[in-house]
């Protein structure tokens, strides 16, 4: 769980954050320690501080890094995802926008991120007891895994979109 | 700039779209509901095999030219009258302004319409694709309901236009009887039935089947769409009708002329009894379809009867038809006869029960018919996005980018004018 | 559709029916449509005095008085001749139909009348395009407010005829697009030798407009085409000005269709993870298990 300067494989990166994530999806049920009858996700209302575990920060370089906060009944996860200019930077943004509108779907999505990253997850523990826990895990690997060849797929369109305008464009003259 | 500019109304139906710019009296374009498109490998599900590369995503046509064109797969994006497709619509709708309406949608505000009982989530699904792919200023998501009622005003004094009444809404596939209380839908009320334009066409169709032999086989259903659309009326009693053709066939029987597709031959079909027994259907309904015996009629007082209590009155006074295939002559007529009589009968029976010890107040039934009410819905968006209220109801791009699509859950309701 | 029409189809479908009607000798009913086309144009069809039989075709553009400057009444008179009428109030130009009197070629003036608008911008171009092919060169720079915030600029030089849109993206996600688009047209012209030259700047008016008072912003981009003798010589005349007037809106038109296509594909991709996140939920309901008989166990 290095946070050196310097950039590592994407293979040991995921594996990194499959490792911690894992470990941090320890979660049971707890109610509120403040406020009676209340359950809530304690790494969301951070009523009490010997719930939470110190957030673990995996960085791969500067620009790709995830955050796992950990707390008694739920664990955090933002990641940040590599946006290496500007046409990256708005297809990431439009893509989590879109995505974090169908939140509902996704039962474990944040509809905000964590201020720094571009999506974050929110998994609690009703989530583990509802569904496997490794899968979970698998699930925000793959995401994470996807995310960075879909975004620049999709900068690849755009650009052969581009291209194709101008040449049909400049053909007919 | 996008104050002067008339504002666009496109109304998508599960048949046809109606489009064109707010403050006609018609749409300008009443295309049908598809488009085709290019289907590339066979493998892989239906949005990885759409998904072309790049342009060829712009190989598609829609209307009666998605029709027309060979070699492409056609799809219809709406089923019964919600979305399906969200990536065929966006399409559509980038041909329906930038090929058919011409205009910058950066230009326009928009109106679309939706079905009753559509979902908040595709009011933001298309919140997203108008505000996100095509920049318009602002947006308007009309209940067709709604604008079937705001079309009827076109003949009415300004303190008659009220947003509540029934709405009958008869187009080609289904017929809705929608109650609308102060502008909203009472949805649980709403009922559907099974009879409708196409209905009405293959009852004639099989009349003509069975009298007449000139017609070409591949020709008698547009001959009885012709004939519907030209020689149909609603009668106020059949037997006495039948005995009137009897009496003088000269005057009413009616001559369809129309020529063979293929031979050129013309040819000519008698338009006896389906004149009146075609729309009869709606009142009817046990001539063409078995398992549907329930008259027009009496849905509609079903419905009303459903309806909270204090609404009902006004939902009698209000009965507004829209669509295509309540054009029949006297339909409103009938309909109102008819449903008076069931009120009345009502009405008499509670005063029996009681041993006319209630007198309620009559209940007035009035079934209105105004001249826009082939494209009514269409229509009444055109009305509304042309009063000056239309832009401060109309979601703007700023909240939308500030607020999220799911302002576009909640249209306000207006039109009180 | 990749290139955008030129013809507006209102005009178009309008006039095909009435004349229809006319030639079938059907009563034709009385008409008023309002449209709308790109770049703030309106049109206005209706009847002249409430004669049913006789059709005028209005059009109004903001600019039509920047227009008027370099010759569009000329141009318009040799285009419609006498269709042309004094124009309704509140439009520009006008055109009286008598649907009594047809030409016998109908397809041709239902052509024409859709071309309206394009008529009316090619004023600026044809006579810009003369000064260069004549070699008046020193001529002001002609500029026409197209849109309420885009400007477009010509000058005829020796050699050349340089036009220069600006244009604005309200959207800022637009201008990246954009620019990667623009630099694909400014790189074009390596495959496409006879095609004109493209330059853009963002931000900044180009060299050129040095002098005239051209908007500065983040928004705004400006496309400088540079169009030889080969483009400005008459026999190509009305391609290149079919295609340069549409330059504008063809450019945003597929701004837009990308964001589409965009929009596809994440909608492809989102319901993909949802697919890999639903592994995660155990199956609700074990299957039923039947015998081959079709019976069940169940447990008492």
């Amino acid at each position: 769980m290095s946070s050196g300067k310097q950039a590592v494989g994407l293979q040991p990166y995921l594996d990194a954050v499959r490792r911690t994530l894992t470990a941090a999806l320890c979660l049971e049920n707890f109610s509120s320690q403040v406020v009676e009858r209340h359950n809530k996700p304690e790494v969301e209302i951070k009523s009490s501080k010997e719930l939470l575990l110190t957030p673990v920060v995996i960085s791969r370089n500067e620009k790709e890094k995830v955050l796992i906060e950990g707390s008694v009944n739920s664990v955090r996860v933002s990641i940040a995802i590599k946006q290496a200019d500007d046409i990256e930077k708005i297809l990431c943004k439009k893509f989590m926008r879109f995505m974090m509108m169908r939140a509902e779907n996704f039962f474990v999505l944040r509809r905000k991120p964590v201020e720094g990253y571009d999506i974050s997850f929110l998994i609690t523990n009703f989530h583990t007891e509802q569904m496997f826990k490794h899968k979970l895990v698998d699930f925000v690997v793959h995401f994470m895994e996807e995310i960075d060849k879909e975004i620049s797929d999709m900068k690849l369109t755009v650009n052969s979109w581009g291209r194709i305008t101008a040449e049909e464009f400049l053909k007919k003259f | 700039m996008s104050g002067r500019l008339p504002a666009v109304v496109i109304d998508n139906g599960t048949g046809y779209t109606k489009m064109g710019y707010a403050g006609n009296s018609e749409p300008q374009f009443i295309i049908p509901s598809t488009i085709a498109v290019k289907e590339t490998a066979k493998i892989g599900d239906q949005a990885t095999r759409r998904l072309a590369k790049g342009v060829d995503d712009l190989d598609f046509f829609i209307g009666d030219e998605a029709l027309d064109a060979t070699s492409y797969a056609v799809k219809w994006p709406i089923r019964h009258g919600l979305v399906e497709d969200w990536d065929l619509m966006e399409r559509f709708w980038e041909q329906a302004i930038f090929k058919y309406l011409r205009c910058e949608p950066e230009d326009h505000y928009f109106l679309l319409t939706e079905p009753p009982l559509n979902t908040p989530e595709n009011r933001e699904y298309t919140a997203e694709i108008m505000f996100e792919s095509f920049n318009i200023p602002g947006l308007y998501i009309a209940v067709q309901a709604v604008l079937g009622l705001a079309a009827s005003w076109t003949d009415r004094p300004r303190e008659e236009r009220i947003l509540t009444g029934t709405v009958i809404d008869s187009g080609d596939g289904v017929t809705h009887v929608i109650p609308v209380a102060d502008g909203y839908v009472i949805g649980s009320c709403i009922k559907h039935i099974p009879i409708a334009g196409r209905d009405i066409t293959a009852f004639i169709q099989q009349l003509l089947r069975e009298r007449e032999v000139g017609i070409p086989p591949e020709q008698s259903m547009e001959t009885a769409k012709a004939i519907k659309e030209r020689h149909c009326y609603v009668c106020p009693d059949i037997v006495k009708e039948y005995g009137k053709y009897d009496k003088e066939p000269g005057k009413w029987i009616k001559q369809f002329q129309s020529q063979n597709a293929i031979t050129k031959q013309p040819f000519t079909v008698d338009v006896g009894y389906e004149r009146f027994l075609g729309p009869e259907i709606f009142f009817h309904p046990e001539f063409a379809n078995a398992d549907f015996r329930t008259p027009i009629s009496e849905i509609v007082d079903e419905v009303i009867q459903n309806c909270p209590i204090d609404a009902r009155r006004g939902l009698y006074k209000n009965i507004v038809l829209s669509g295509g295939s309540t054009m029949f002559k006297d339909f409103n007529r009938r309909l109102e006869r008819d449903l008076k009589r069931v009120v009345d009968f009502r009405m008499k029976t509670t005063i029996e029960l009681s041993g006319g010890r209630l007198k309620p107040t009559p209940i007035e039934v009035k079934v209105v018919t105004h001249a826009m009410q082939r494209y009514a819905v269409w229509f009444g968006g055109s009305v509304l996005a042309s009063t000056p209220e239309f832009y401060q109801f109309c979601h703007t791009k700023a909240d939308y980018m500030e607020h999220g699509a799911s302002i576009c859950r909640h249209n306000p309701v207006f039109g009180t004018m | 559709m990749i290139l955008l029409e030129v013809n507006s189809r209102i005009i178009e479908e309008t006039l095909k029916q009435k004349f229809q009607n006319a030639e079938a000798g059907l009563k034709q009913e009385s008409v008023s449509i309002l449209a709308a086309d790109f770049d703030g144009v309106k049109y206005h069809i209706s009847n002249y005095n409430q004669d049913k039989s006789k059709l005028l075709i209005s059009i109004s553009l903001n600019f039509f008085k920047e227009l008027k400057e370099h010759g569009a009444e000329e141009l318009l008179k040799r285009e419609y001749g006498s269709y042309l009428t004094t124009p309704e109030s509140g439009y520009d130009v006008t055109l009286l139909i008598d649907l009594d009197k047809l030409p016998s070629n109908k397809e041709e003036l239902i052509k024409k009348c859709g071309m309206l608008k394009r008529h009316c911008f090619a004023a600026v171009f044809e006579e810009y395009f003369r000064f260069q092919q004549n070699g008046e060169v020193g001529r002001k720079i002609a500029v026409i407010h197209y849109r309420d915030d885009e400007t477009m600029y010509v000058q005829a030089q020796k050699d050349r005829v340089t036009v220069i849109f600006s244009t604005v993206f309200r959207d800022s996600d637009d201008m990246v697009i954009a620019k990667l688009f623009l630099q694909e047209f400014k790189d074009g012209r390596r495959k496409y030798q006879q095609a004109p030259q493209v330059l853009f700047s963002h931000k900044e008016p180009p060299m050129e407009l040095k002098a005239t008072n051209a908007r500065v912003g983040d928004n705004v981009a400006y496309i400088t085409f540079v169009l030889f003798p080969r483009h400005t010589q008459a026999s190509a005349v009305e391609n290149t000005i079919n295609l340069i007037h549409t330059l504008r809106n063809y450019l945003h038109y597929h701004i837009k269709c990308s964001k589409a296509y965009i929009h596809s594909k994440m909608r492809a991709k989102t319901s993909d993870f949802l697919q890999i996140l639903n592994r995660a939920r155990p199956d609700d309901k074990p299957k039923e298990k039947k015998t081959a008989k079709g019976t069940t166990f169940k447990q008492q």
